[in-house]
């Protein structure tokens, strides 16, 4: 095409109304899913259920009841109990490191690479840009704890028994009711990381070094679960974004306890919306210079 | 006389940027005719980069105003920038995308811009630049004139009022540079304002209507280039011992004999309002004994200019 | 210059604006947080009653069916025990005397009722239909089944995993005599539901408790919550109450337990409370109470084989150390409510008193 059939084109072949934002953050998930990064780190998530049920179903003895992570038990007897094993055990690190990584590069990482500057005079507009950047990273979460609960249910349905799984409560729930548990414990756990998101994205705002921002989101992560631990602090408690990640728990009681998700959330979106407006103030003055 | 705002694509007062204690940028007045074909002149470190990141809502100034295409920046920044493509301090695209796919990732960045014209658009732009071949290929596999031909892709996804060009002909070979030059002169011919900043002058010399240089984070000259190389424009320089015998041929020719330096050996001579041929010079001093020992006409270049501006030649950085 | 400088005002009044909401977004959530528990008790206003009435109130409650969650704050005074690592089992035998814990009560009748002991990835249950009742440990993954013989009521059968607001209360309301000043507090709000505050103050002075006090549900009387402050303290030291409460009848098939494949089940009949550390009940070491109310004390004679065990197992516990300091005479476990005396000679004596009162009384003896 010649430029001035280029130029014989009515305007609105180059410009319409202002869009909401929705190609940008179709590509900006489908850039973020086309780096090899994060699917080596959907990847790595997924492994961890596989080499539980691969260690349980290799181990001739098994597992002594109360010893090792919850549930860990049950694994031999029904396959399911494998997606239980592995979102427990992702959530204090891998799934906030993996999360981490996502929310650090954010900002900081279209910074370093250029891009930045060039998403920003297209114009993106910086709100918009750190919306859609946000609501990327949430998508990354639904991705790796929903990596880890599929994978956990392919590999147990593969190595091991499925049938009606045990509450905590002590009663038994048919397979198709414990898929909709399962569904929900994923949906807990990425509701879980969304608090973290907007920290990450904070601190993605606050540097052109996107791994400074990756490790500082992670560190955060972990401070956050050791001064929960601490009983010294715990009037602190209620108020750390990681104080209700092993809530999940109460999804497996009979009848459901919601008290944890609707806390559980509530905190969550304090962070959203602290880390948000913070991100706002930061990124909205920031002189982009690299 | 104050010009009317929509004379000018770019128009700054008194702009100034601050980082802590030093001025990037000391009390700055741009004046980018609309429909020229601008150069923005001065060494590396001078305040260029810094000034164009002012003018396109990057950074913010510590005072001053920025009108862009009439309009107030960064106030009115989302109106005015679709209307602006610019390649800043180099190209920047994620190098594990193809070129294609960073251009249509670009565009989507854009809110205006159409998405059902998205894919011919990008072809389009990459044809211009001569990437075609190279679309999908990923950019980590580019050469950096590779990708700064990318870069001037961006700018051109969408017709615009104004190019902004932040060192176009950085990494490329000469062929790639001529390529770059006769792609500023097509657009600017299609009414486009080109904005092209620069620390080669004699890339800008060819093709600049109109420039600006910057020395130290000051403006220090703007106009057009005639303006800026000086009046009267080429001299005459002439080694000899007959100045008066050669003071009479020269005004033979409608040419104004200069005072005489302190050392004596050298006669300047300028042009009228018609140059005459310097062969006809020469053979009429030699016809009239005036003893020639050399004969050079002198065209100041916007170099000499530039020395005499910014005391000191131009690959040197501050 | 008079532009450069509006311009630099308007720079510098942007930057601010983009900053407020993350100054005032903290700021409201900060206020709301403040607000919201104070808010709570505002605005309940009872018709009034004389504390005997509310007493009556009491007595005659006549709750048959309810769910609702609970919540048992302590702050003893005890050091903070490890939650995790090696002294984790240790110190689970003391969990319910430190931190919160949280349960849930489902109630239909005086035959049907459901506890569950919410725990971190774990939960205790208890389920009792008629005279069937099922303990179920979801981290020991044990079952066991008991019947029982006689038909005691609602109160009975959550001791040793967690007590209820109305089981306290009744209990702290029983003992209600001269010892004791009732007196009303104002009128509150707990699990949503408005409540009488009934006060009872110890006469005696030599007690470490300072008040209970007892949130009584305005429409059926029902204990809500139950707070022991010690005389010390101005936050309780113990506190058991409702965090939510429904007064529908719960789902039957709650009620209804089958051990599920891979517990271990035991069979217990008639059964014991297991649960609990034994109390020895031979009469070779039969405790005895001097003094009555509330500065009461009881004393358990040295020798009686399963005190003197429990006393042996206790002081090698490396838990002994951090929870007793060593007086003459013996050890003592100190709480803000309870005072605990280990003599050398292995007696053991109790009270809700100082120190100085349990050593005489070890001296008198």
């Amino acid at each position: 095409m010649s430029r001035s059939e280029v130029s014989a084109l009515p305007d609105t072949a180059f410009r319409s109304r202002p869009a909401l934002g929705l190609p940008l953050l179709a590509s900006e998930i489908s850039v973020l899913f086309r780096r090899r990064r994060t699917w080596a780190m959907l990847a790595s998530l997924a492994l961890i259920p596989v080499l539980i049920a691969l260690a349980v179903r290799l181990t001739s003895s098994r597992p002594p009841s109360g010893r090792g992570p919850a549930f860990l038990d049950q694994v031999s007897q029904n396959g399911l109990f494998v997606s239980f094993v592995g979102l427990l055990v992702s959530v204090p690190l891998f799934l906030p490191l993996t999360v981490g990584v996502v929310a650090g590069d954010t900002i900081a990482g279209e910074a370093s690479s250029g891009t930045l500057r060039y998403l920003l005079i297209a114009p993106a507009g910086r709100t918009r840009l750190l919306i859609v950047k946000y609501l990327a990273t949430a998508v990354f979460c639904v991705a790796a704890t929903l990596s880890v609960a599929i994978a956990g249910a392919l590999i147990g349905a593969a190595l091991f028994p499925i049938g009606p799984v045990t509450l905590l409560s002590g009663d038994s729930i048919a397979v198709g009711d414990s898929i909709v548990r399962s569904l929900l414990i994923a949906a807990y756990i990425t509701v879980s990381l969304l608090g973290l998101s907007a920290i990450g994205l904070f601190i993605s705002t606050m540097t052109d070094v996107p791994v400074g921002a990756m490790a500082t989101t992670i560190v955060l992560s972990v401070v956050s679960q050791v001064l929960d631990s601490l009983p010294q602090l715990d009037w602190l408690h209620p108020w750390l974004f990681s104080h209700y990640w092993l809530g999940f728990a109460d999804l497996l009681r009979q009848p459901i306890s919601w008290d944890s998700f609707g806390s559980n959330a509530l905190l969550q979106c304090g962070y959203i919306v602290v880390f948000g407006a913070l991100a706002f103030g930061r990124f909205t003055t920031k002189d982009i210079l690299s | 006389m104050i010009p009317l705002a929509s004379e000018f694509a770019i128009r700054t007062e008194s702009l100034t940027k601050r980082f802590g204690s030093q001025v990037a940028v000391n009390s700055v007045d741009l004046r980018v005719p609309s429909g020229a074909v601008f150069g923005f002149l001065g060494p590396n470190g001078s305040g260029k980069t810094t000034t164009i990141r002012l003018l396109l809502g990057l950074a913010s100034a510590t005072s001053g105003e920025i009108e862009v295409l009439g309009r107030r920046m960064p106030g009115d920044l989302a109106a005015v920038l679709p209307e602006v493509g610019a390649l800043v301090e180099g190209p920047g695209f994620y190098p594990y995308l193809s070129g294609a796919a960073n251009l249509y990732r670009l565009d989507t960045a854009d809110g205006h811009a159409t998405s059902a014209t998205r894919r011919a658009r990008v072809q389009s732009a990459l044809e211009r630049v001569g990437l075609s071949h190279a679309a999908g290929k990923k950019v980590k596999a580019y050469s950096l004139g590779m990708k700064q031909r990318l870069g001037i892709a961006n700018a051109l996804l969408i017709p615009r009022r104004l190019l902004v060009l932040d060192e176009p002909t950085n990494g490329l070979d000469p062929q790639g540079t001529r390529e770059v030059r006769s792609l500023i002169r097509l657009l600017a011919a299609e009414g486009t304002t080109i904005f092209v900043s620069s620390h080669l002058l004699t890339e800008i010399e060819q093709i600049c209507t109109d420039a600006a240089v910057m020395s130290v984070g000051r403006l220090v000259a703007q106009g057009t280039l005639s303006e800026l190389r000086g009046v009267g424009g080429a001299r005459v320089r002439l080694e000899s011992p007959d100045r008066d015998a050669a003071s009479a041929v020269f005004a033979r020719f409608g040419m104004t004999m200069a005072e005489p330096t302190p050392d004596g050996g050298e006669l300047f001579a300028s042009f009228g309002t018609v140059e005459p041929d310097p062969d006809t010079v020469v053979a009429a001093l030699v016809e009239a004994k005036v003893r020639v020992r050399s004969f050079t006409v002198d065209r100041p270049s916007l170099e000499q200019r530039f020395v005499d501006l910014t005391g000191e030649g131009f690959d040197v950085a501050q | 210059m008079c532009a450069t400088d509006d311009a630099k005002g308007l720079n510098m009044s942007r930057t601010l604006v983009r900053w407020l909401p993350a100054v005032m977004v903290p700021v409201l959530i900060a206020s709301v947080a403040v607000a919201v528990p104070l808010a709570a008790n505002a605005g309940v206003n009872l018709p009034t009653k004389t504390p005997a009435q509310v007493l009556a109130l009491a007595a005659g409650e006549k709750v048959v069916a309810l769910s609702g969650t609970i919540s048992q704050t302590s702050s003893l005074g005890l050091p903070e025990l490890p939650t995790t690592g090696a002294d984790a089992s240790a110190g689970s035998a003391l969990e319910l005397l430190t931190g919160s814990h949280t349960a849930r009560v489902f109630v239909d009748g005086s035959t049907k009722q459901r506890v569950q002991v919410l725990d971190r990835m774990a939960e205790r249950d208890l389920v009792r239909t008629g005279s069937e009742v099922w303990l179920y440990d979801s981290k020991k993954k044990t079952a066991v089944h008991s019947t029982l013989s006689e038909r005691p009521t609602r109160s009975s059968e959550t001791e040793g995993m967690i007590s209820t607001p109305d089981q306290l209360a009744a209990t702290l309301l029983k003992s209600v005599d001269a010892t004791t000043t009732v007196s009303l507090g104002s009128d509150l709000r707990v699990a949503e539901r408005t409540a009488y505050n009934l006060v009872l103050t110890p006469k005696a002075s030599e007690t470490l408790i300072g008040s209970v006090s007892i949130a009584v549900d305005s429409q059926t009387g029902l204990p809500l919550s139950v707070e022991l402050f010690a005389r010390s303290q101005k936050t309780p030291a113990f506190s058991v109450g409702f965090s939510k409460l429904d007064l529908a009848t719960p789902d039957a098939s709650l009620f209804v337990f089958t051990p599920p494949a891979g517990a271990k089940v035991t069979e217990k009949t008639p059964k014991v409370d297991s649960s609990r550390p034994a109390v020895p009940r031979s009469d070779a070491a039969k405790p005895t109470v001097s003094g009555t109310g509330w500065d009461a004390i009881v004393a358990i004679p040295a020798g009686a084989g399963a005190a003197a065990k429990g006393s042996i197992s206790l002081k090698s516990s490396p838990l002994f150390g951090k929870l007793t300091t060593s007086v003459t005479g013996g050890h003592l476990f100190q709480t803000s409510l309870v005072n605990v005396f280990l003599t050398d000679d292995g007696r053991v004596l109790a009270g809700s008193v100082p120190v100085a009162k349990l050593q005489a009384a070890a001296a008198a003896k």
